[in-house]
C-alpha cells in the first residue's frame, strides 16, 4: 500500500489546471504567467463561466479582476474540488507497453545477473486500485490526514503490492501515458471489492495509527496529572483552611464559656457561621478525597473523550484496472552458467506465484534469495 | 514509557457512497483527472517563504541556515517552535523572517514579543530595519497598554507586572515570541505563569540555552509550547534523564520528540565565518584645560546628584559629553540653564561655560587625524567611520575633517530614509570619512568599510557592539579594525580598560553579549545605572577603582556562566542531528 499524496508545487499546479481546465472545453491561452481563460456556459462545471485571467505565482496586490494560480489559491482550491468531484469511478488499461518488467525481490537479492527479461502475455484479468483517504482524528495537534492506494483483485480478492504502486505511477499529475475508459465491473461487485480491501488497509496504517496513539495518551497522560497536582494543591489549601477554623471554632468555644452575655451572642453567632463554613469546606475536601481515591474518573472520561482517536476510512476513487497475466521469462546467468526460468507474471503486478527452493521447499523471498540454479533452483541457504 | 489504555481508538468506515452512485459503464475520461486532483488535495503546498523576495539585501543578508529555520518553524512544525540555534547564528532574524511571512499571508492581526528589558529596543528596531515591521515598544511614549496595540514588543516583566497582566491575558494573540525562554524554565515563577496563561495560535521561543541547570528546564519549555509532547513530568525523567542529571538516556527517542518542535543550528553546520577584529586602543593625556573642566563637571555632578535624584538622567549626559566635546556639553549646560531658572548650582553651570570657553585644542580631534591619515594612504578610498554619541560632537568632528581636505559624510537620525541611503551609497562611492551617531547602529550596513574609530564609548556594551557590527558582519571580506579612543583618568577610561576589555567586549558577538547582560540583568539594573551610580557614589579614587573592579568581576562571572551553559548544552545535544528528516 502506498501513500497516493503528491507535492503540490507550481509546475505541477499550473500543468494541472491546464489540462483540467482544456478537459472541460476551455480555451487556455497562456502569454508567459499570464493566462487568460474563457469557460463555456455549456460546460459541466461549478468554475465560474465566462472569461477572466489567470496570474500565476503570487503576488502581493492584485488588480481587481485577476486571479492568482498558486499551490493555496482559492482558484486552483476550486480546480481541485471541480475536479475531484467529477469522476471517482472510471477504468484504466495496462499493458506491457506502460511497464517495465519488475524483477521479483528474490531475483534482486541474489548474486545472480539477469541478463535479459520478457513477458508474455497470455488473458486479461481485473483489479481495482481504491485511493482511501484516511483521517485520524484527535485533539488538533496531532489530526493526521493522509491518502493511501490498495489495488486487489477481482476475482482472488488477494491485495496485488506492486499493483498499486503502479497504478500510482501511471496516474501521477502530468503524465499521460494511459487514458480511462468506462468499467465491466458490476456495481456490486465493485462494492463487495472496496469493503474485502478495508481490513488490509487498516493492517498497513496500523503503525501510524499506533504512533498518532502515543502521542494522544502522553498528552493525555500529562493533563490529567496536571489535573490531579491541581486537585491535591486544592486538598492542601482546603486541609489548611479547615486548621485555621477549627482554631478558630476552638477560640470562641473559649470565648463562649468566658463572656459576659453581649459578646457570647456574638461569638455564638460566628461560631455558627463559621461551622457552617466547616462543613461546607469538609464536604468538598471529602469530595475531593473521594475522587482522588476513585482517579478523578469524570476527568478522566472527560480527557479520555477529547483525545480519544477518530480513525476515518473513506473510499474516494474507484479504478477498474485491467492488466494482462502471462508468464515472464528471465534470463540468469551465474560465473558461466546460464539459465532461463519461467514463472506466472502480470503487468505492473510482477510475479504472481510463489517460486520455491528445490532443495528445502521454502519460499525464496528477500530474505531467502535465489543461491543457485544448476540442475534445480537453490536458495541462498541451501546453495 | 506511558499508560495508552487512556485513549480509546475508534475506527469508522464511511460508506462509498459518493464514489459509487454514478453507474460504472459510463465512468468518463476525466477519471484520471478525479484521481490526480485527489492526490493533489492530499499534498502538501509545496509552501516556499514568499515574502523574501521582497526584502532588502542591503538591509539583511539571509543565510540558508536562517531560511531552513524559518521555513521549518512555519510549515514543519506548524508554526510552534523553539529556535535553539547556537549563540551568534541570527535568532533574531529566523524570527523577523517568520513574522514576515505571517504578515505577507496575513496570519498576524496581533503579535506580542517578550524579551528581556534591555533588549525590547533592539528588536524593536532590528524588525523595523531589516523586515520594516513596525513595533510599539512599552518604553516608547505613545505605548498606551497591551489592549491598544497589535504589534508589541514588550519586556516580560512588564508584561506580568500588576497594571498590564490582566491586559495581556485578556487577548488571544496571534503570534507570541518569547526571546531568552530559559527565563520561564521554572514552573514556579510568575513568568512561567505568565506564558503558561497567555492565550495565542502561533509561537515562537528563542534560546541559546534551552536548559540552564538541569534537564527539567528543557521539559517546562517545551511543554508551554507543546504541553504533553514529553508526557508527565515524572515520565520525561524516568524515561530520558539520567539520574545525576547530566545526561540523557533514550536519546534517539526524545531527539525524535524535539525534532518536532525544536530547531538547533550549530556553528560548525552554518557558513557563518566572521573575518579577525583588531582593536587598537588609545589612551590620550587630557589638556590641562580638558582635566579641569572633566574634574568640574564630575564634581557638579557628583554634588547634584547627592541633591536631587530625580535629574539622573541628565546628569548622566554630562558626565558623557564631558569626554566627547566641549560641543556636547555646552548644549546641555545651557539647555540647563534656560529650563530651570531658580536652580542653585547656576554659579557652577556658569563656572562650567567659562571652562568650555578655555578648552582651545581637544585632543581627540587632533589624536583622530593620525588615524584617517593613515588609513587614507593605506585602505581603499581611505573610508573610516567614526561613531559618536552627540550631535554637537558629530558637528565638530565632520567640520575639522572637511577643513583638513577630507571628503566627509555625516549620518544622524534626523535624514530621512532615502538621505541615509544616499549617505551609505555616497560614502561607498567617494570613500572618506563617514561621522555618525549612533542612529546608524541600528540596521544601515557598511561592510565596504573596515575601520571604525569609537570616539567616545556608550555605557552599554549592546551599542558598543551594534556600531562593529555595521561593519563587521557576514559580507565582511577583511581584518576589522576598531579604534577605542578615551581621555586618560576619566569615566572612559574606567569603562574602557576595567569593564569592557574585562569582558572581552570588543571580541564578542550580539548574541554572547545578551547572554551576558540578561544573566545582569536578573539583578535588576542595567549597565548605564551601575557605571553611574559608582562613578557618582565613590567616595574617593580607590573606592571607584575597587567598585569598578567589582563590577568586572560580576560581569566576569555572568560571562563565564553565559559560556559554561553553552558549553553544557553543546554537550547535551551532542550527536544529536535536529535538522530536518529526510523521509
Amino acid at each position: 500500500m502506498t501513500d497516493a499524496a503528491v507535492p503540490v508545487t507550481q509546475s505541477a499546479v499550473e500543468d494541472f489546471t491546464a489540462r483540467y481546465l482544456r478537459s472541460i472545453g476551455s480555451q487556455v491561452e497562456i502569454q508567459g504567467d499570464k493566462w487568460e481563460v474563457q469557460i463555456p456556459e455549456d460546460a459541466e462545471t461549478d468554475l465560474p463561466k465566462g472569461h477572466f485571467t489567470l496570474v500565476c505565482g503570487t503576488i502581493e496586490e492584485i488588480d481587481e479582476g485577476l486571479k492568482q494560480l498558486h499551490p493555496e489559491s482559492p482558484f486552483f482550491q476550486d480546480v481541485l474540488e471541480d475536479a475531484a468531484d467529477n469522476a471517482p469511478l472510471g477504468g484504466v488499461s495496462i499493458d506491457a507497453s506502460h511497464t517495465e518488467i519488475i524483477i521479483p525481490d528474490w531475483l534482486q537479492e541474489a548474486d545472480i545477473s539477469v541478463t535479459d527479461a520478457e513477458f508474455l502475455p497470455y488473458y486479461d484479468r481485473r483489479a481495482l486500485a481504491v485511493l482511501f483517504r484516511v483521517s485520524i482524528e484527535t485533539v488538533s495537534e496531532y489530526q493526521r490526514e493522509f491518502l493511501r492506494a490498495i489495488a486487489i483483485d477481482t476475482r482472488s480478492e488477494e491485495t496485488l503490492p506492486n499493483l498499486d504502486q503502479t497504478f500510482l505511477d501511471l496516474t501521477e499529475p502530468g503524465r499521460d501515458t494511459i487514458t480511462s475508459h468506462e468499467m465491466t465491473t458490476e456495481m456490486k461487485r465493485i462494492q463487495e471489492l472496496v469493503d474485502a480491501s478495508r481490513k488490509p488497509l487498516v493492517e498497513d496504517i496500523q503503525p501510524t495509527i499506533d504512533e498518532t496513539h502515543q502521542e494522544a495518551s502522553r498528552a493525555a497522560d500529562a493533563e490529567l496529572e496536571e489535573y490531579r497536582q491541581l486537585q491535591q494543591q486544592r486538598e492542601e489549601e482546603l486541609a489548611e483552611k479547615l486548621d485555621r477554623l477549627q482554631s478558630r471554632i476552638e477560640e470562641l468555644n473559649a470565648m463562649i464559656d468566658d463572656s459576659e452575655q453581649e459578646d457570647r451572642v456574638e461569638a455564638l453567632k460566628e461560631r455558627r457561621d463559621r461551622k457552617s463554613d466547616q462543613e461546607d469546606i469538609e464536604s468538598e475536601l471529602t469530595k475531593l478525597r473521594q475522587q482522588r481515591e476513585q482517579g478523578y474518573p469524570e476527568q478522566q472520561r472527560e480527557i479520555r473523550n477529547r483525545h480519544a482517536l477518530e480513525v476515518v476510512v473513506t473510499p474516494v476513487t474507484v479504478t477498474e484496472i485491467e492488466y494482462e497475466r502471462g508468464d515472464a521469462e528471465f534470463k540468469l546467468t551465474n560465473g558461466g552458467a546460464k539459465q532461463t526460468i519461467t514463472v506466472g507474471y502480470g503487468s505492473g503486478v510482477g510475479v504472481t506465484e510463489e517460486v520455491s527452493c528445490d532443495e528445502c521447499g521454502q519460499p525464496l523471498t528477500t530474505d531467502r534469495p535465489l543461491g543457485g540454479f544448476k540442475e534445480k533452483l537453490r536458495c541462498v541457504e541451501c546453495n | 514509557m506511558s499508560d495508552f489504555d487512556l485513549v480509546d481508538i475508534e475506527v469508522t468506515h464511511e460508506p462509498a457512497d459518493d464514489v459509487l452512485h454514478l453507474d460504472p459503464s459510463e465512468a468518463s475520461e476525466g477519471h484520471l483527472h478525479t484521481i490526480q486532483a485527489v492526490r493533489l488535495q492530499a499534498g502538501q503546498p509545496d509552501s516556499e517563504l514568499r515574502s523574501l523576495k521582497q526584502l532588502d539585501e542591503n538591509s539583511v543578508k539571509m543565510l540558508e541556515h536562517q531560511v531552513d529555520a524559518a521555513y521549518r518553524a512555519l510549515f514543519e512544525m506548524d508554526g510552534k517552535a523553539l529556535l535553539a540555534d547556537e549563540v551568534g547564528l541570527g535568532k533574531t532574524i529566523e524570527v523577523g523572517m517568520i513574522l514576515k511571512e505571517m504578515h505577507f499571508r496575513d496570519t498576524n492581526d496581533s503579535v506580542l514579543i517578550l524579551t528581556p528589558a534591555q533588549l525590547a529596543k533592539q528588536w524593536q528596531a532590528e524588525l523595523r530595519e531589516k523586515f520594516g515591521l513596525e513595533f510599539v515598544c512599552n518604553y516608547d511614549d505613545e505605548f498606551n497598554g497591551f489592549d491598544s496595540h497589535d504589534y508589541i514588543i514588550a519586556s516580560i516583566d512588564t508584561a506580568k507586572s500588576d497594571r498590564y497582566r490582566q491586559t495581556v491575558l485578556a487577548r488571544n494573540w496571534d503570534v507570541l515570541v518569547l526571546d531568552e525562554a530559559h527565563y520561564v524554565k521554572n514552573e514556579e515563577t510568575d513568568r512561567y505563569e505568565l506564558i503558561d496563561q497567555l492565550s495565542y495560535n502561533y509561537a515562537f521561543f528563542l534560546t541559546a540555552t534551552p536548559i540552564q541547570n538541569e534537564l527539567t528546564d528543557l521539559y517546562n519549555v517545551v511543554s508551554l509550547l507543546r504541553p504533553g509532547l514529553f508526557g508527565t513530568r515524572d515520565v520525561f525523567h524516568q524515561y530520558f534523564v539520567n539520574s545525576d542529571q547530566e545526561t540523557l538516556v533514550n536519546r534517539n527517542e526524545l531527539q525524535d520528540r524535539l525534532n518536532k518542535v525544536m530547531i538547533r543550528n550549530r556553528r560548525e553546520d552554518t557558513d557563518v565565518d566572521f573575518t579577525e577584529r583588531r582593536i587598537d586602543t588609545r589612551k590620550f593625556d587630557p589638556s590641562p584645560a580638558e582635566r579641569e573642566l572633566y574634574q568640574a563637571v564630575s564634581d557638579y555632578v557628583k554634588g547634584a546628584y547627592s541633591q536631587d535624584q530625580g535629574q539622573k538622567l541628565v546628569l548622566m549626559l554630562l558626565q558623557k559629553e564631558v569626554v566627547s566635546s566641549p560641543e556636547a556639553l555646552e548644549t546641555t549646560i545651557r539647555r540647563r540653564l534656560d529650563d530651570q531658572s531658580e536652580l542653585t548650582q547656576t554659579e557652577e553651570l556658569e563656572s562650567i561655560l567659562d571652562l568650555i570657553d578655555d578648552v582651545d585644542t581637544v585632543t581627540k580631534q587632533e589624536r583622530l587625524l593620525d588615524i584617517v591619515e593613515e588609513a587614507r594612504d593605506n585602505v581603499e578610498k581611505g573610508r573610516v567611520i567614526v561613531f559618536t554619541q552627540f550631535r554637537a560632537t558629530q558637528r565638530r568632528v565632520a567640520e575639522r575633517l572637511a577643513s583638513e581636505g577630507y571628503t566627509v559624510h555625516s549620518f544622524h537620525g534626523g535624514h530621512s530614509s532615502q538621505e541615509k541611503e544616499e549617505i551609505i551609497t555616497n560614502f561607498e562611492e567617494q570613500g572618506g570619512i563617514l561621522v555618525s551617531t549612533d542612529a546608524m547602529s541600528e540596521g544601515r550596513n557598511a561592510q565596504f568599510c573596515n575601520i571604525m574609530v569609537n570616539w567616545d564609548l556608550p555605557w552599554n556594551p549592546m551599542r558598543v557592539e551594534q556600531r562593529i557590527g555595521r561593519i563587521h558582519r557576514i559580507g565582511q571580506k577583511r581584518q576589522v579594525y576598531v579604534f577605542n579612543m578615551a581621555l586618560k583618568d576619566t569615566i572612559e577610561e574606567y569603562v574602557l580598560e576595567r569593564l569592557y576589555h574585562k569582558i572581552d567586549l570588543f571580541q564578542q558577538s550580539v548574541g554572547e553579549l545578551s547572554e551576558i547582560l540578561t544573566r545582569l540583568e536578573e539583578s535588576g539594573k542595567s549597565f548605564e545605572d551601575e557605571i553611574f551610580e559608582r562613578l557618582v557614589n565613590a567616595d574617593s579614587e580607590i573606592d571607584l577603582e575597587n567598585d569598578f573592579d567589582a563590577m568586572a568581576v560580576d560581569l566576569q562571572e555572568q560571562r563565564d556562566l553565559a559560556e559554561k551553559l553553552e558549553e553544557f548544552n553543546s554537550g547535551v545535544f551532542e550527536g544529536f542531528d535536529l535538522g530536518a528528516s529526510d523521509d
